[in-house]
Formats: structure tokens, sequence, C-alpha cells
């Protein structure tokens, strides 16, 4: 792949150079860029590899999967792993893993956006006593790992009978419990010049007309940053469903995967690298869509207002 | 703009709907139903499609014969299995009647989360009375085997032909079988290797131990043997280390997850016999074949029926009696046999493995585990608690031997180490 990509133009003739300064500069400048695309297209690949390695899997036979197996591609073509990851696991079918996966990711969504963007004003812009504090401790619980609550707050949910709903899942983003989010917006309300509300203000608009016409319209990065990162981290939340979740109909695709794969039986990584396949669709097509929101998220929130 | 009366009103409302929520998850407590009024017990297991599937037909076909209890049946992977339950366990909401692994049945059963099984009504008249006390812990059952493994030496008839090599009988000793090895490794010219290197395996050495008539812990939980008998056994192999009658752990560790057995590049393995399915899968093989372990002492081959999963109810359970009936049908109804097959390991329950017609790789088994009837010994106790960490640290320190970061006196003291901090803690 280096080979191919290496530059085949010559480096440029010294001696012409000195008569032409100004070619001389163009032509150093093509070198060096193509070297740069040369560097940067082979770490592309290297990066890349994994991902081209899970999807020549998905169409090998098992047995040619992972062990002595070194060829990326095999000879026995096939859908049949596609077919078996389709079939569904002890009598659920895949599609309702995908639905549970995308009620839950766009629960997410809309739960973070709703409570992150409203949380966010409160900080940046309504002063209140204790606000600093309550900023402190919202701060704080980032740096609270996870692992530590699982179980007081698996107590709190069994004793509330919520177990096995998806209540547990999402009650947290509807109440802006991912304090990263509300962080991520309070510093992009922060850049957003004071002037607006001020001039809102004397016009006679109250704190829902401020937020809901001048906020959040101009939050559009930071919202669009803060759907693409909560669609992916439910998207991909394993530990949290199989927590809470007791019934097969209701798991999300995390927790289906790994049901391929049992060390203490057969596995079936083609089916399960399959599935992977189809799993990352989804993210992938979000992505797609959005990014150019997030390179826009990312540059807005760099400026100061 | 939120006043103080709305907050309150908002804070009313909450609560309010909580409360609700509250009442509508809060579980009936009921000792009996009846058909038309069925109590529900939940079950749990790990497991792939393949056992999901079989589970779903048992669950199915013992409502229709109970129609008075009704079966929720829930499942994870392995590794989740355990997350899950340490979570329930302090939650207090683990389900009523589990699937269980022997290395955690000392944990929860001496944290009083199990359900002492002889309280109530199950039958094991059909189970041997070697295989019972692996269940039971100070005079307390807790745990019934379903089905059972035993340990043996693998191989492909089809490799050792084409390579020229006669197959093994199973009558040999640990020269004859460290030269079988050397012999695969020489003959397989770099393709394929003699085995792995079997003293890494805990469950092995846990053979040898026995051979030697040791027992690997006393019952008071500490270790049954001294540094020398650990020496003695990682010596076994000592001559064979770095040759090719065993895969360098280098090699070993690109196959992961894999065996190398599987993957086609060892000519043996000494495992467990359920691992049968899932090497015939891995592999390709037409046929594999198994033999019992090597031991220096023909009379005593060490071996002994290991449960291969057991069932457990939980010890707060509202349906004692439903727990119990599920559990007994699970494993003696000659049924439930016929839908496992061996996919559980062979049916510990003679009354289920007489009802169930084994065919192809499951009379494999099934017929290994008959022509070693005679060396049967009791099954051991249930491991110590933190067992699993210790086995994990024995095949650690083992492939540190290997890789030949240490000799074997500084494995031997660095698992001792481990091992007693271990025991300390615990105790």
């Amino acid at each position: 792949m280096t080979t191919t990509a290496t530059p085949t133009r010559p480096v440029p003739d010294i001696e012409q150079a000195d008569y032409n300064p100004k070619s001389e500069s163009v032509a150093a400048k093509r070198t060096k860029s193509g070297i740069f695309h040369a560097v940067t297209l082979a770490l592309t690949c290297v990066v890349l590899y994994p991902a081209l390695w899970m999807v020549a899997s998905a169409f090998k036979p098992n047995s040619e999967i992972g062990g002595a197996n070194t060829s990326l591609w095999s000879n026995n073509f096939s859908f049949d792993n596609f077919l078996t990851a389709m079939d569904g696991i002890g009598g659920v079918s895949t599609l309702t893993f995908f639905t549970n996966s995308l009620v839950l990711a766009l629960g997410a969504v809309i739960g973070t956006i709703l409570s992150a963007s409203v949380s966010a004003y409160a900080f940046a812009r309504i002063k209140f006593p204790g606000r600093s504090i309550l900023f402190g401790m919202m701060i704080a619980t980032l740096l609270l790992p996870f692992h530590v609550v699982i179980i007081p707050q698996y107590i709190v949910f069994q004793q509330l009978g919520l177990v096995d709903t998806y209540v547990p899942l999402l009650i947290g983003k509807f109440l802006a419990a991912d304090a990263f989010f509300v962080f991520l917006m309070v510093q992009f309300m922060r850049n957003l010049p004071a002037e607006l509300d001020e001039a809102a203000r004397i016009d006679g608009a109250g704190h829902v007309r401020i937020f809901t016409a001048i906020m959040l319209p101009l939050m559009k990065p930071a919202l669009i940053s803060t759907s693409i990162f909560s669609f992916i981290w439910s998207w991909n939340d394993f530990l949290g469903p199989l927590l809470y979740l007791n019934t097969p109909e209701k798991y999300p695709l995390p927790l289906a995967l790994r049901l391929f794969v049992d060390q203490t039986q057969s596995s079936d990584y083609g089916a399960m690298i399959a599935m992977s396949v189809l799993a990352l669709l989804p993210v992938l097509i979000f992505f797609l869509v959005f990014q150019r929101y997030i390179v826009e998220g990312v540059s807005t929130q760099g400026l100061k207002g | 703009m939120i006043d103080r009366r709305n907050f309150l009103t908002t804070v009313a409302i909450g609560s309010a709907a909580a409360a609700a929520l509250a009442a509508c998850g809060a579980p009936a407590a009921s000792q009996t139903g009846s058909a038309a009024n069925p109590v529900t017990i939940n079950y749990t297991w790990w497991g792939n499609d393949d056992r999901a599937e079989r589970t779903r037909k048992a669950i199915a076909l013992f409502e229709a014969k109970n129609p008075d209890i009704k079966v929720n049946g829930n499942f994870t992977d392995f590794a989740g299995y355990w997350q899950k339950r340490a979570t329930e366990a302090a939650g207090g909401g683990l389900p009523d009647v589990m699937q269980w692994d022997l290395s955690y049945l000392r944990d929860y059963g001496q944290r009083n989360q199990l359900l002492d099984l002889s309280t109530v009504k199950i039958n094991t008249d059909a189970f041997d009375k070697s295989l019972l006390p692996s269940g039971q812990i100070k005079g307390k059952t807790y745990g019934i085997p379903t089905s059972t493994n035993a340990f043996a030496v693998y191989y492909d008839p089809a490799k050792l032909a084409s390579l020229g090599i006669a197959e093994p009988d199973g009558t040999w000793n640990y020269k004859e079988f460290n030269a079988f090895l050397a012999e695969v490794g020489a003959k397989g010219n770099g393709a394929l290797f003699g085995g792995t290197d079997y003293t890494s395996v805990w469950w092995m050495f846990n053979v040898w131990l026995r051979q030697n008539n040791i027992e690997a812990f006393t019952e008071d939980g500490k270790l049954g043997f001294t540094k020398d008998d650990l020496k003695k056994w990682w010596n076994t192999t000592a001559d064979l280390r770095g040759t090719p009658a065993i895969i360098s752990e280098e090699r070993f560790t690109q196959l992961a997850p894999k065996s190398p057995f599987g993957s086609n590049v060892t000519g043996s393995e000494v495992t467990w016999d359920n691992f049968m399915a899932s090497y015939l899968g891995d592999s390709g093989a037409k046929e594999l074949k198994l033999v019992p372990v090597p031991s220096d002492d023909p009379d005593n081959l060490g071996l002994f029926l290991k449960p291969s999963m057991l069932m457990v109810a939980s010890a707060k359970t509202k349906n004692k009696d439903a727990a119990a009936r599920f559990i007994e049908f699970m494993v003696n109804d000659p049924e439930v046999g016929q839908i496992f097959k061996t996919s559980r390991g062979v049916p510990a329950s003679k009354t289920q493995r007489d009802g169930t017609t084994f065919e192809g790789t499951d009379k494999l088994v099934v017929d290994y585990e008959k022509s070693i009837e005679k060396y049967l010994k009791d099954a051991p106790e249930p491991p110590i608690v933190g067992f699993g960490t210790l086995e994990a640290s024995f095949k650690r320190i083992s492939s540190d031997l290997n890789y030949g970061k240490l000799s074997v006196d500084g494995a031997t003291d660095a698992w001792f180490k481990e091992a007693e901090d271990l025991i300390k803690q615990n105790a």
C-alpha cells in the first residue's frame, strides 16, 4: 500500500530551481504535500485495517475466522453469517434487538437534549444562590466512575420495581444526569454574547422566551454534537442494559452480540461479526449525516465571544 | 420562569408519579399457584443461541406439565452473567432459579445467597453418590448437578494417520505421553505441534495430585499440597518446553480466543470432554477421539466427574416449592435429557441419561465417561472462594514459565505467594 502511494514525481532539479525561485517553492511544496499524503494514507490503512478485517470476516465461514487463519479474504465467500445473524437468538428476532437499541438511543438523545440544554441555560444565564457550588458538584460527578454507583443505583431501581424496564436506562438522560453534556453546553452558552439576552429582556422577553427564541437556535452546533455522542454512547452501552434488563425481548444489540460467542460451548464468530457489521450501520449513517455539524460544533466552540 | 408555587406543584406531581410507578412494580407475594392463576418464577442461564433454543423447549414442556407454574426465562453470555449476578446479589434481587457454575458455588453459598435445597423436595435418587458432594458445603446442599464432564486427552485420528503415528490407547504414563507429544511435534515439521503444555492447566494438576493421593485443598480451605509437589509437576514437561512437542506461548497467544487444537495447530489437547462439539466446529475435523489422561499408577487415573453446571435457587425466592419442582424437572426428566443431549455435559441423573438417545458426537462423550467409570473417585468439594483467580494465575505463571521469564522454582514461589495471600484475604 505504501509503495503505490509514494509520490512518483521526480525530485525537482536543484540547478533549475536556482534560476526560478518561485517554481522551486511550488515544487517543494508539492513534494512535501505528496509525502504528507503518502504518510497519512499509510496511517489510514493501518487504522482502518481492523474495520476491513471485520467486514471481510463477515463473509467467511466460521472455521476460517481467527485462529491460524491469517488471510484477509476467503475463497468460500458466502452470506451465511448474515442469514444466521438475522435469524435471531432463542426465538427473539434480530429486528427486535435493533428496534430496542433504536428506542433506547433515540430516547437518550431526546432526553439529553431537553434536559441538558435547560440545565445549562440555568447555570450559564440565571444568577441564583448556590449556583457555583451546584455547578461544582455537577462537575464532581464527572469524576465519579460509573462502577462506584452501580450497586446503590441498582438497589434504588430494584426497590422501586423498575428493573426490567427502560426507566433506569433513560431516566438519567431526562434528568440531565450526564454532567458532561451539561458542561459542554454551559461552556458553549457562556461564549454567546450577553448583549443578545439583554436586548431581548429590554423587549420584554422572559427566560422561557430567551431560551427558546434566542439560545436554542444559536446552540445548534452544541446540540448536534451532544446528539451524536449520546446516540453513539447509548447504542454501544453494554453494562446498563445487562444489569437492568431481564427479558430477552427487551435486549438491545450489544447484549445480543455477546450471545453468539460462548467460550464454555461453541462460538459462532461469523454470525457475531456479521451482526456487528449490521449494528455498525445505523451509527455510521447517523455519523455521516451529521458529521459536518460535528466539525462545525467543535470549531464554533473554540471561538471566544 | 419557575416560581415557588409552580415548583411545589412539580415536586408534588413528580413524587406522585414515582409512587405510582413503585406501586406498579411491587411483586405479588404468593406461595402456591393454580392453573387459572399460576405463580411465576424467573429462571436464568448463560449460553449461546443453541442453548437458548433448547432451554425454551424445556420450559415449554415444563409449563405444559405444570400449568400452575409459569417460568420467565432470561439469558446472557458467561462473563456478563456473573457481573449481573453480583449486582443482583448486592441488591437482593437474584432470580428464583439459576444455572450455576461450580467455581461460584462456595462464594454465593457462604454469603447465604443460595437456598439450601435439602430443605425442599428434590429427588436425587438417580444421582451417583460420588457426585452430589460437589454441590454441598458444610452439610448444606446448594446445587444439584445437571450434568458432568471428565478430563480427557483429545486427538484427531486423521492427522496422526497422515504423520504415520499409531493412535494412543490411553494406557500411558507421563513419560510415554511426553514421548507421544515429542513424536507428533517432530513429525509435524513446524506445521503441527504435539500439544499445549498440559502442566499449565490447573485441573490436570489436580488430577495428577489425586493420582498421588493428595487433595488440592484441605477441608478448612487451605492448600493441600507443598511447593515440592508443584515443582515436581512443572518439571514434568521441562524437557519439552521450547521444542515442537509444545506449542510456543507466542503462537498460543496469537491464536486466542481460539484454542490451538481447534485451529489445527496441535495434534492433541488435554481438557474436559465437553469441549468436543466446540473443537469439531472450530477445526472442521471429521472425527476426534478421547482417551484417558496419563498416569504413573495404572490403577489410579485420578479421574472424577465434575458437575459441568448445577441448578441453584435464590435464598430469597418466594416460590420455593415451584423452584424445587422446576429444578427437579430440569435435572431428572428424561425428555429434558432428550432436548439437551450432551450440550450441558453428560446428564448426571441416571433417569435422564437412560431416557436420552445419544448419537454421533454425543455418543463419543458418553462412551468415554462410561469407559472410565471404574477409575472414578469422589468429586472434589466446591472450590474455595477466589478459586477463579487462583486458576487464572496458575495459567498466567505457567505461561511465564513457557516464555522462559521464570524458572520452575521462581514460578512456584510466585504462585504460592499469590495463593496464600488470596486464601488469607478470604479467610
